[in-house]
């Protein structure tokens, strides 16, 4: 049977929002949205990016077999059941690169690495600390001191040959290090590639913690399209021997969406096999 | 106070208000209101809350100081590997929070609150104070007659403090009167296993807690109107795992807590919050010796918790896995307190048994003014996820 499920992925950041059909064959993405949070209310910014997907697929509300929210999007009314980042993200993973057997995911305050198989299913995981300084809110301020834009960030920071070392324990610390080379001439280059390698450092740290040793690492999350630090993630394994390939996607911010909509509509199906399907999701199968 | 046509959220305002008042101010109204009346505090997990009401006084539950209570004088009298309930609990009283109190009874439940009433006997030396114990045999003539004796010393303790005897007619009314109580609080319970989505766990927490501070006949009005507001609302369904949470009988979580673990994708079908409130599984007969048919309610139709002897071991454990069937859990969360002896010492035990019957679970412990919830949601989170994708049927 044919079935809509959506994906509402509340970040720090942005929100993102997917729909899937699922029948026969692979799921097929039907639409997808990113919206930057900006000091907006996210939950309103997520119903309205839901609620525009739908427009946009002539779709109502009561065609959508499952809505599935991740990230902060628990409190999201509309909402038939919610998953973990961790879960959403790795499923979302391994539906971008079917290789892939460990996912690092950075957003905006936090950087996670899971282990996963080619279900999508996680098998171990570790998080970052409660320090902000491998996280992408920390590169955002850096950027805005160095009066670069986001998007440079990445090409700037591989042409840095000299990276300077920054501290990988406190951002506050990190910060000050950063205004200290600033003072002393450091080029925005090199204090990027010196961040990206202090990052990068952390996350391999991660990766190493869940016993991934083979596949893809795929990154995934806000910063999955930052070019310096992927190819310095690369770096920091390799210096470890590892044989993971660190790569990312052009999708890849939107893979904690992905997840929530199909693993919403695997929930679907289970549900419906064992006769459970209430008020949460009964009758909005297509 | 009568039935009010308030809504769950207008309930459960009022009810937070109460649970926020750490000077307890609606039981210091109720006994300014009339001359002679009296508040006799109790703590976790039981006492026989009809002798105090029997005695014209108001039984208040008191279950430490929470998270917003800055515990300065109370870490003077603990070490550092004890919980912190004991701790808050003296902070209240140190600092007059509970100056209104006449009486204080601390039941059997661990060393620590045992010790806590001799604390309490040499600060407050003008507070009737009693260690209130229970029996741990339950056998009619050895464990029931030790306990219809702590009862009777406990009604002479009593009387004293207000100077006029308690009847065994008074006893039997205030039997009806919390029988009614603990119907009212099994419907509630009833309705949240049927249907989760009705009555979330943060507002049935917060009612149970009205409870401790508000006149038994009031609490019973305030669980008859909620019920009713819960039934009559509607509130969405959410895809969520079932579960019962365990361990968390004394000092009491945070309520960030409790609404970390909702929030993460759980319905939280059973637990063993203020047990006090349901300790009696059915009605105690109201003819009869009053004393005597509370005795044999205690020893025969009393519930499981850690701080409760079970000398069968086969019968270890039984509790919770009937817990988990009857309300169609799906896993269990044992979270308790640091350093909380019953419930630590207890868990292993328990989740053997269910490892025995293929029933997931997770454990963590807390603090009552434990302050970061992301450990929690991440446990919980994860814990729901594994339940909903990878269970079997």
């Amino acid at each position: 049977m044919r079935k809509i499920t959506a994906g509402i992925d509340v970040g720090t950041g942005c929100v993102k929002a997917v729909l899937f059909e699922h029948g026969e064959g692979a799921p097929r993405w039907l639409a997808r949205a990113c919206e930057r949070i900006r000091q907006r209310d996210p939950y309103q910014l997520a119903e309205e990016a839901y609620l525009g997907l739908l427009a946009e697929q002539k779709l109502e509300r009561k065609d959508v077999a499952y809505v599935a929210t991740t990230g902060d999007g628990e409190n999201l009314t509309f909402a038939t059941g919610h998953f973990y980042s961790m879960t959403t993200h790795a499923r979302g993973a391994v539906f971008l690169d079917a290789s892939t057997r460990a996912v690092v995911d950075v957003g905006a305050l936090h950087g996670r690495a899971m282990r996963t198989d080619g279900r999508g299913k996680v098998l171990s995981y570790k998080m970052t600390s409660q320090c902000a300084s491998g996280s992408g809110q920390f590169l955002e301020n850096i950027a805005r001191y160095l009066g670069i834009a986001q998007d440079e960030i990445g090409a700037l920071s591989i042409q840095g040959k000299n990276p300077e070392k920054v501290s990988s324990i406190c951002a506050v610390l990190a910060e000050t290090d950063v205004i200290n080379m600033v003072s002393r001439g450091i080029s925005a280059s090199n204090i990027l590639r010196g961040i990206h390698v202090s990052m990068a450092g952390r996350l391999a740290s991660l990766v190493k913690g869940v016993a991934a040793m083979e596949g893809t690492v795929l990154m995934t999350g806000g910063l999955a399209l930052d070019q310096g630090l992927v190819a310095a993630t690369q770096e920091a394994l390799a210096e470890t021997r590892s044989p993971l390939v660190v790569r990312t996607h052009p999708d890849a911010i939107h893979a904690g969406a992905i997840g929530a909509a199909l693993w919403g509509a695997f929930r679907y199906d289970k549900l419906q096999a064992r006769g459970q399907l209430g008020g949460q999701a009964a009758g909005r199968a297509a | 106070m009568t039935v009010t046509n308030r809504g769950t959220a207008q309930i459960t305002a009022w009810c937070q208000e109460l649970f926020d008042d750490l000077d307890f101010t609606v039981a210091r109204k109720w006994k300014a209101a009339a001359p002679g009346r009296g508040v006799v505090a109790y703590m976790p997990v039981y006492v026989p809350r009809e002798l105090i009401h029997a005695a014209g006084m108001l039984p208040l539950g008191i279950l430490g100081g929470g998270e917003n209570l800055e515990v300065i004088h109370g870490d003077a009298y603990y070490q550092s590997y004890i919980c912190r309930i004991p701790r808050s609990t003296l902070e209240l009283g140190i600092t007059g929070k509970l100056d209104f109190v006449d009486g204080f009874l601390f039941p059997s439940i661990c060393d620590v609150i045992r010790n806590l009433s001799g604390i309490w006997k040499l600060l407050f030396p003008k507070v009737y104070v009693r260690y209130f114990d229970v029996p741990q045999t339950y056998v009619d003539d050895t464990g029931g007659s030790f306990y219809v004796q702590e009862m009777q010393e406990l009604r002479e303790g009593l009387e004293h403090v207000t100077g006029r005897k308690i009847t065994d007619e008074a006893l039997r009314d205030s039997i009806a009167v919390y029988n009614q109580n603990r119907r009212l609080i099994r419907d509630l319970y009833a309705l949240r296993s049927r249907a989760p989505w009705l009555v979330p766990t943060s507002e049935l927490y917060l009612l149970l807690r009205a409870g401790m501070v508000l006149p038994v006949e009031e609490h019973s009005q305030l669980v008859t109107e909620y019920l009713a507001a819960a039934q009559a609302e509607q509130r969405p369904m959410r895809d969520n795992c079932r579960v019962v949470m365990n361990g968390l009988f004394c000092e009491q979580p945070p309520l960030n807590l409790i609404k970390a673990i909702e929030m993460s994708g759980c319905y939280v079908v059973d637990d063993d919050f203020m047990l006090v409130t349901r300790w009696l599984l059915d009605d105690v007969p109201v003819a009869g010796d009053p004393l005597q048919n509370l005795s044999t309610a205690f020893l025969h139709r009393s519930m499981e918790t850690s701080a409760k002897y079970q000398p069968d071991l086969a019968q270890k454990g039984k509790y919770l896995i009937d817990s988990v069937r009857e309300n169609g859990a799906e896993g269990v969360i044992f979270a308790a307190p640091s350093f909380c002896d019953p419930a630590l010492l207890e868990r292993p035990m328990l989740e053997t048994r269910l490892d025995a019957v293929d029933v997931p679970h997770i454990g963590f412990k807390y603090a009552e003014n434990s302050g970061q919830m992301q450990p929690v949601r991440e446990q919980a989170g994860t814990f729901a996820d594994s339940i909903k994708l990878w269970s079997t049927p």
